[in-house]
C-alpha cells in the first residue's frame, strides 16, 4: 500500500467497554486506511465492532487507545489531524466541516424542511451552500419537488436520500455511514447505494458504509470483513456473490479458529 | 398497578418536581393568605377588655354639651354594684414630629387622653405619666414623630394650645367598641387641665367623654345605671362592646382574605395551566406504558384512576410543602406588615384545611384531562414505534375561543355610552373577563398564527433562530399552556399598569390643570380638615393676591322633575375660582356667580343640563343648634371634569345660607412673587404644626401616593403568579429536551456544538416566554383600558400605557426565558450523540 491515498486512517485503535469481568472489547489494535475517492465498505457479524469502529473514526466516540488521522484534502497536506487529542468543540467543527454522516434510521431533523436540513451543516457552519453544486447534488438523489416537505411528508426511502444529500453538499473530506439501507425494501436501498456510488464516480467523494447486506457490499471498491474486534480480510471490487463466499468462508474459519482456541485453552 | 404507576412516578422525580413546585407556590400563597387574615383578625380584636361591664354616654340634643360632669360619675360610683366608675377624658391631641408638623397616624380630635389603671393600656417601655410635665405615648404614634421613653415630646392641643413634657412611657392601646386609638395619655389632673376639643375656647373646663362601669354583675350595672340617669345617657354594655369589636375583627380579617384570595385565585390559576401542562406531558411519556397496561388487560377506569391517584399523591406531597412554607410566609408577612403596636400571630386550623384541599383539588382538576387521554390509549400503541395520544382537536376550544373574545368585545361595546351605572359597569367589566378567558382559549391557535409566519419573515441563515422557532410551534397547545400561565400573572400586572398609568396620568392632568404653578397650597396635616383660622391667616399674608379655599359638605339637589339626589357640594369665593384654583369646564362656564356648577357625571346621571333651573336644599343650624332644611334655587351655569381636589357641586361661598355645616382642608393661594409667597406663608405657618405649605408638585405626590402603595402591593402579589408561571417554563423545556434526545443527538452529530445546542433551547425558551410576554402586556393593556373605563369612565383607548412597564416586563419575560432555559439548555447540551444514533 505505499502509493496509497488515504482519507482516513486508524493505528492500534482499541476500543474497551466496561471493565473487570464485564470487560467487552469491541476494537482490538485496529490498522486501517481508507482511500481516497473510494466506497469502502465494513462487514461482519453483528457485534464485531464495526459501528465502533465508524464511531471512532468519525470522533464521535473516543478510543479507549490508538490514533485516528483525517488527512487533508490531498496527500500530505497541512490538514491532517489527529483525533484523539481534540476537544469537543474542535470534534464538532471537524465534523461539520469535513465529515459527512448517514445514520440507519433519524436522520432528520423532525422541524427542518428537506432543504433545510440538507443545508444544516453549512447553516451551522455559516457557510452559504455552492448552488450549482447543491442543484448537482438535488438532482442526482432526485428529490427536486419534495425539498420544501418535512421529513414526516417524505418516505423511508425519501429521507435516506435527504440524509445523503447532506452528506455530500458540503463536500466533506469522507462520507460515513452506517448500515444506510437498514430500514429499506430493496428498491429504496438501491437507489440510495447508487447515489452514493455515483458521488464516489462523478464527484470523487470519499465514503466509508457500515452494512451487512453483501448486495450493498456489492456496490463498494473494498470490503474489509472485520470479527471479534479485529480485521480479518479484504475484498478490491466485490461482487455480491463473491462477498457472500468470503462471509461463508470466514464464518467456518471463526467456527473453527473458535474451536482451536477452545481446545487450546 | 398502582404500586407499578407510584414506582414510575419516582422514576420521573425530576420532572414531578417542577409540577410540585407549582403546587406548593399556589398551596402557600392561600395558605399564607388565610394565616395573615387570621393573625390580622388577632391584631385587630386584640385582648378585649374584660374589666367594663357598661360604657355610658351623653345623649344630647345639643353637639355642644356632649361631655358629662364629674358628679355624674360620683352619683355612679355610688350605686351598688358598681365598683369601679372611672371617668375619661378625651381632646385633641396630636404629636408634633422633628419637622414641626403631625404625623398622620392618630385621629387628632381623639388623640388625647388621661391615664388609668384600666386595661385601656399596656406599657411597653417605661412608666404612665404621674405629674405635670409628664406624658405616655401611644406605641404607632411614638415611632411615627421617633420618640421614645426620655425623650422630650412637643404636643399639639385644642384651643390653640400645645404643651411640652417628658416621654415617660410607651403604651398600647387596647380600645372599646368604637373607639379610636389615642396618640398621647396624661395623668388625670393634668388631662383635665390640658384636654378640650379642638376649636374649643381656652377657658371652657370639659367634662368626661365618657364613664367606664365595672362590677361583677353586668346586667345589674347597667339596670341600676339606667335608673340613676334616666333619658339623656346612653349605656353600652360590656359584651355588646366586645361583640362590636369581634364583629370589627372579623371584618378585616375577611377585608384582607378577600383581597388576597383574589390575588392567590390567579396564582392558582397560573398554578393550574402548568400542572396541567405537565401531566399533559408527562402522560403523552408514557403512552406505550398505559398501552400495555391496557394490552395486558387493565380497564379504562383502572388507567384513569391511576394517573388520578399520581395526581393525588402529588397534590398530598405538595400540599404539605405548601402548608408549611405558607405558614412562614403568612407570619413573615406579619412580621413585615406596616402595622402599628402588637402584631397576634394566629394560625387556625382552616388555614392548613384549606391548603390541602386547594392542594388536591387543583391537582386533580388540571390531571382530570390528562387522565382520560390515557384512558383512551388503545392497546396497539404498545406494538407501534410512533404511539400517540389520541390528541383533541383544538378546533371546538378556538372557535369557543373566538365567541369568548367576541362577546367579551361586544359586551364592553353595548356599554359604551356617557352613562355608566352600577350593572353597565358590571357588564363591561365581565365583558373584559370573558375576551380575556376566550385569548387564554385562542392562544394555541395564535402560537400558530403569530410564531409560523415569524419563521418565515425571519429568513435568518442562522439555524439557531429558526430551529428553536420551530421548535416553539411544534406542539402549540403545550407552548400555549406554558405562555398562557406566564399571560395570567402579566396580563393583569399589565392592567393595573394601565390603570396606575391612566390614573397617575389623569390625576396629573388634573392636579395640574386645577392648580396653576406658582400657587402654595395650604393643606391640612392630618386627616383632611383644619378650621377656619387658616383661612382668615393666609388672607392676611402680604402678597396674596387670590385665595381659594374650597369647603365641602352634604346637600341635595332637587331637579326640575322633582326627583332629589344625595350629593356633595363645594363652596369657595366665586372671584377666586380661575386664579387660585381653576376647573375644566365641559359645558356652559365655571362662574360660579352665575350658579352651581356641577360635576359632568353627576349631572349626566341626573339628567341635568347647562340652563336648568334645581333647588339645592342644606341642613342649617341655627343659633340655638336646631337643625332645619333650607333650599336655595339655583341655575345649573356649568359642567366640569370631576377633580381629585374638588368634590362634587361647586357653590359660591355667597350663596350657602348660614349655618350649613362644612370642612375644608386645603387653601389655595396665588401671589404676585411666588417665592416670596412661599416663604411668607411658612413663617406665618411656622407656628401650626397641623397646616403643611406645599406647592403643586407636592400636593400631587401626596394624592398619587397611596395608589403608588396600593399599585406596589399589587404588583408584588401577583408576582407569585408569574413566578409559578415560570417553573411551567423551565418544565415545558425540560421535558421537550427529553423528549428530543435523538434530534438533539443527530443535530451534535451533525457538527452542532454544546454551546449551539444550548442557544437552541435558550431561544426556544426565550420565544415561548416572549409569546406570553406580548400576548400578557397585550391583553393586559386592554383590560387596563377596560378597567380604567370601568372605573373613571374615560373611553377605554384613553388609557394611558404604562409603556415603562411594559418595557420591563417584556425584558423581564425575555430574562424569564434565558433562566428557565438554564438547565434544560445545559441537559440538552449533553445529550449523548451514540445514544442517539443507535437504533433503537
Ligand atoms: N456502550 C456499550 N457498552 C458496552 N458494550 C458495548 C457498547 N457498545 C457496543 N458494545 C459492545 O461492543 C461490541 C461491538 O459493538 P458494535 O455496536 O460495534 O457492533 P456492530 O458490529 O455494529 O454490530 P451490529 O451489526 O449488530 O450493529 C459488542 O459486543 C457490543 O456488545
Ligand atoms: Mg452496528
Amino acid at each position: 500500500m505505499t502509493n496509497f491515498d488515504a482519507a482516513v486512517s486508524a493505528a492500534d485503535l482499541t476500543k474497551q467497554y466496561g471493565s473487570g469481568d464485564a470487560q467487552v472489547t469491541a476494537l482490538n489494535a485496529v490498522n486501517v486506511a481508507f482511500g481516497r475517492g473510494e466506497l469502502t465498505a465494513i462487514m461482519g457479524p453483528s457485534g464485531s465492532g464495526k459501528s465502533t469502529l465508524m464511531h471512532c473514526l468519525a470522533g464521535l466516540d473516543t478510543p479507549t487507545s490508538g490514533q485516528v488521522w483525517l488527512e487533508g484534502a490531498r496527500h500530505g497536506d497541512a490538514g491532517r489531524v489527529e483525533l484523539s487529542g481534540l476537544r469537543d468543540d474542535a470534534l464538532t467543527t471537524l465534523r461539520r466541516d469535513r465529515m459527512g454522516f448517514v445514520f440507519q434510521a433519524f436522520n432528520l431533523l423532525p422541524t427542518l424542511t428537506a432543504w433545510e436540513n440538507i443545508t444544516l451543516p453549512l447553516d451551522l457552519a455559516g457557510r452559504r451552500p455552492d448552488q450549482a453544486f447543491a442543484d448537482t447534488v438535488i438532482e442526482a438523489v432526485g428529490l427536486r419537488d419534495r425539498l420544501h416537505h418535512r421529513p414526516a411528508e417524505l418516505s423511508g426511502g425519501q429521507q435516506q436520500r435527504v440524509a445523503c444529500a447532506r452528506a455530500l453538499v458540503s463536500r466533506p473530506d469522507v462520507v460515513f455511514a452506517d448500515e444506510p439501507t437498514g430500514a429499506l425494501d430493496s428498491r429504496s436501498g438501491a437507489e440510495v447505494l447508487g447515489f452514493l456510488r455515483r458521488s464516489v464516480d462523478q464527484l470523487a467523494q470519499t465514503v466509508v458504509m457500515v452494512t451487512h447486506d453483501p448486495v450493498a457490499a456489492g456496490y463498494a471498491d473494498r470490503v474489509l470483513f472485520l470479527a471479534d474486534g479485529v480485521i480479518v480480510d479484504e475484498l478490491r471490487e466485490p461482487s455480491a456473490d463473491r462477498v457472500l463466499d468470503r462471509i461463508r468462508s470466514l464464518e467456518s474459519v471463526a467456527r473453527g479458529g473458535r474451536t482451536s482456541v477452545g481446545a487450546g485453552a | 398497578m398502582l404500586r407499578a404507576m407510584l414506582r414510575d412516578l419516582r422514576a420521573h422525580l425530576g420532572r414531578v418536581v417542577m409540577t410540585l413546585a407549582a403546587i406548593v407556590l399556589g398551596v402557600a400563597f392561600v395558605v399564607a393568605t388565610w394565616v395573615v387574615s387570621d393573625s390580622a383578625a388577632a391584631t385587630v380584636g386584640g385582648a378585649q377588655r374584660t374589666d367594663l361591664a357598661a360604657l355610658v354616654h351623653r345623649e344630647s340634643e345639643d353637639p355642644t354639651a356632649t361631655d358629662i360632669p364629674a358628679d355624674v360619675r360620683d352619683r355612679l360610683a355610688r350605686l351598688p354594684g358598681v365598683t369601679r366608675a372611672e371617668g375619661v377624658r378625651e381632646g385633641y391631641a396630636a404629636l408634633v414630629r422633628a419637622d414641626g408638623k403631625l404625623g398622620a397616624t392618630s385621629w387628632p380630635d381623639a388623640g388625647g387622653t388621661d391615664w388609668d389603671g384600666s386595661q385601656r393600656f399596656t406599657l411597653s417601655a417605661g412608666r404612665g405619666p404621674q405629674r405635670a410635665g409628664e406624658v405616655a405615648l401611644e406605641q404607632g404614634a411614638a415611632a411615627e414623630a421617633g420618640l421614645t421613653v426620655g425623650d422630650s415630646a412637643r404636643v399639639l392641643l385644642g384651643g390653640d394650645r400645645s404643651d411640652t413634657a417628658t416621654v415617660v412611657g410607651v403604651f398600647t392601646y387596647r380600645p372599646a367598641g368604637h373607639e379610636l386609638d389615642p396618640a398621647v395619655a396624661y395623668d388625670a389632673d393634668t388631662a383635665a387641665r390640658l384636654l378640650r376639643p379642638r376649636d374649643a375656647a381656652a377657658d371652657v373646663v370639659p367634662g368626661f367623654a365618657r364613664i367606664e362601669l365595672s362590677g361583677p354583675d353586668e346586667r345589674a350595672v347597667i339596670a341600676a345605671a339606667q335608673a340613676e340617669l334616666g333619658p339623656g345617657f346612653e349605656v353600652e354594655s360590656g359584651s355588646s362592646l366586645r361583640a362590636v369589636r369581634e364583629q370589627a375583627s372579623h371584618d378585616a380579617a375577611d377585608t384582607i382574605r378577600k383581597a388576597l384570595l383574589a390575588f392567590a385565585a390567579v396564582a392558582l390559576m397560573a398554578g393550574v395551566f402548568v400542572i396541567a401542562n405537565t401531566f399533559t406531558m408527562l402522560v403523552t411519556q408514557r403512552t406505550r406504558q398505559f398501552a400495555l397496561l391496557r394490552a395486558v388487560g387493565a380497564r379504562r377506569r383502572q388507567v384513569r384512576r391511576a394517573v388520578l391517584a399520581e395526581a393525588v399523591v402529588l397534590g398530598l406531597v405538595g400540599s404539605t410543602v405548601g402548608v408549611v412554607l405558607g405558614v412562614g410566609l403568612g407570619l413573615l408577612a406579619m412580621r413585615l406588615l406596616p402595622v402599628a403596636g402588637t402584631v397576634a400571630y394566629a394560625v387556625s386550623p382552616w388555614a392548613v384545611l384549606v391548603g390541602y384541599l386547594v392542594g388536591v383539588v387543583v391537582t386533580v382538576v388540571s390531571a382530570y384531562g390528562s387522565a382520560r387521554r390515557a384512558a383512551r390509549v388503545s392497546p396497539m400503541a404498545a406494538l407501534r414505534t410512533d404511539a400517540v395520544l389520541p390528541r383533541r382537536s383544538l378546533v371546538l376550544r378556538t372557535v369557543l375561543g373566538m365567541l369568548a373574545v367576541a362577546g367579551g368585545v361586544a359586551m364592553v361595546a353595548a356599554t359604551s355610552s356617557d352613562r355608566l351605572t352600577e350593572s353597565t359597569r358590571a357588564l363591561a367589566m365581565s365583558g373584559a373577563v370573558l375576551a380575556w378567558v376566550g385569548v387564554l382559549l385562542i392562544a394555541p391557535v395564535l402560537v400558530v398564527g403569530v410564531l409560523r409566519p415569524l419563521t418565515g419573515v425571519l429568513r435568518s441563515p442562522r439555524p439557531v433562530t429558526r430551529i428553536a422557532l420551530r421548535n416553539a410551534v411544534r406542539d402549540p397547545r403545550r407552548t400555549a399552556a406554558t405562555a398562557s400561565a406566564l399571560m395570567i400573572g402579566l396580563s393583569l400586572v399589565c392592567a393595573f399598569a394601565t390603570v396606575g398609568q391612566t390614573l397617575t396620568d389623569t390625576t396629573t392632568a388634573d392636579v395640574r390643570a386645577s392648580v396653576p404653578a406658582d400657587a402654595v397650597v395650604l393643606r391640612a396635616a392630618t386627616f383632611g380638615t383644619f378650621d377656619d383660622t387658616v383661612r382668615t391667616a393666609a388672607a392676611a399674608v402680604p402678597g396674596v393676591t387670590g385665595l381659594a379655599a374650597p369647603r365641602s359638605g352634604a346637600m341635595l339637589v332637587i331637579g326640575p322633575g322633582g326627583t332629589a339626589r344625595d350629593t356633595l357640594f363645594t363652596s369657595l369665593d366665586a372671584a377666586a375660582l380661575g386664579s387660585a384654583l381653576r376647573v375644566r369646564v365641559t359645558a356652559g362656564d365655571a362662574d360660579l356667580r352665575r350658579g352651581v356648577v356641577l360635576d359632568r357625571g353627576f349631572a349626566a346621571e341626573a339628567g341635568l343640563h347647562v340652563g336648568d333651573r334645581v333647588r339645592l336644599r342644606f341642613d342649617a343650624a341655627d343659633a340655638a343648634g336646631r337643625v332645619t332644611p333650607v333650599e336655595v334655587p339655583v341655575t345649573v351655569a356649568g359642567l366640569r371634569e370631576p377633580s381629585e381636589l374638588l368634590h362634587g357641586q361647586l357653590l359660591d361661598d355667597a350663596l350657602l345660607p348660614d349655618g350649613v355645616a362644612r370642612q375644608g382642608g386645603s387653601v389655595y393661594a396665588v401671589g404676585a412673587d411666588a417665592a416670596a409667597l412661599r416663604t411668607a406663608m411658612e413663617r406665618s405657618f411656622a407656628q401650626r404644626p397641623d397646616v403643611l405649605v406645599q406647592d403643586r408638585e407636592q400636593v400631587l405626590d401626596e394624592v398619587l401616593e397611596p395608589f403608588q402603595l396600593v399599585l406596589g402591593l399589587v404588583y408584588v402579589l401577583l408576582g407569585a403568579a408569574v413566578v409559578i408561571a415560570v417553573f411551567g417554563v423551565v418544565n415545558t423545556l425540560a421535558l421537550s429536551v427529553l423528549e428530543r434526545t435523538r434530534e438533539l443527538g443527530v443535530f451534535r452529530a451533525l457538527g452542532a456544538s454544546r454551546a449551539l445546542v444550548r442557544r437552541t433551547v435558550r431561544r426556544e425558551s426565550v420565544v415561548i416566554s416572549l409569546y406570553g410576554g406580548v400576548l400578557g402586556i397585550g391583553v393586559g393593556v386592554l383590560l387596563g383600558g377596560v378597567m380604567q373605563y370601568v372605573i373613571l369612565a374615560n373611553p377605554v383607548f384613553a388609557m394611558s400605557v404604562p409603556w415603562l412597564a411594559a418595557a420591563v416586563a417584556l425584558a423581564g419575560m425575555a430574562l424569564v426565558g434565558v433562566l428557565a432555559a438554564l438547565w434544560p439548555a445545559r441537559r440538552a447540551a449533553r445529550a449523548d450523540i451514540l445514544a442517539a444514533i443507535a437504533t433503537q
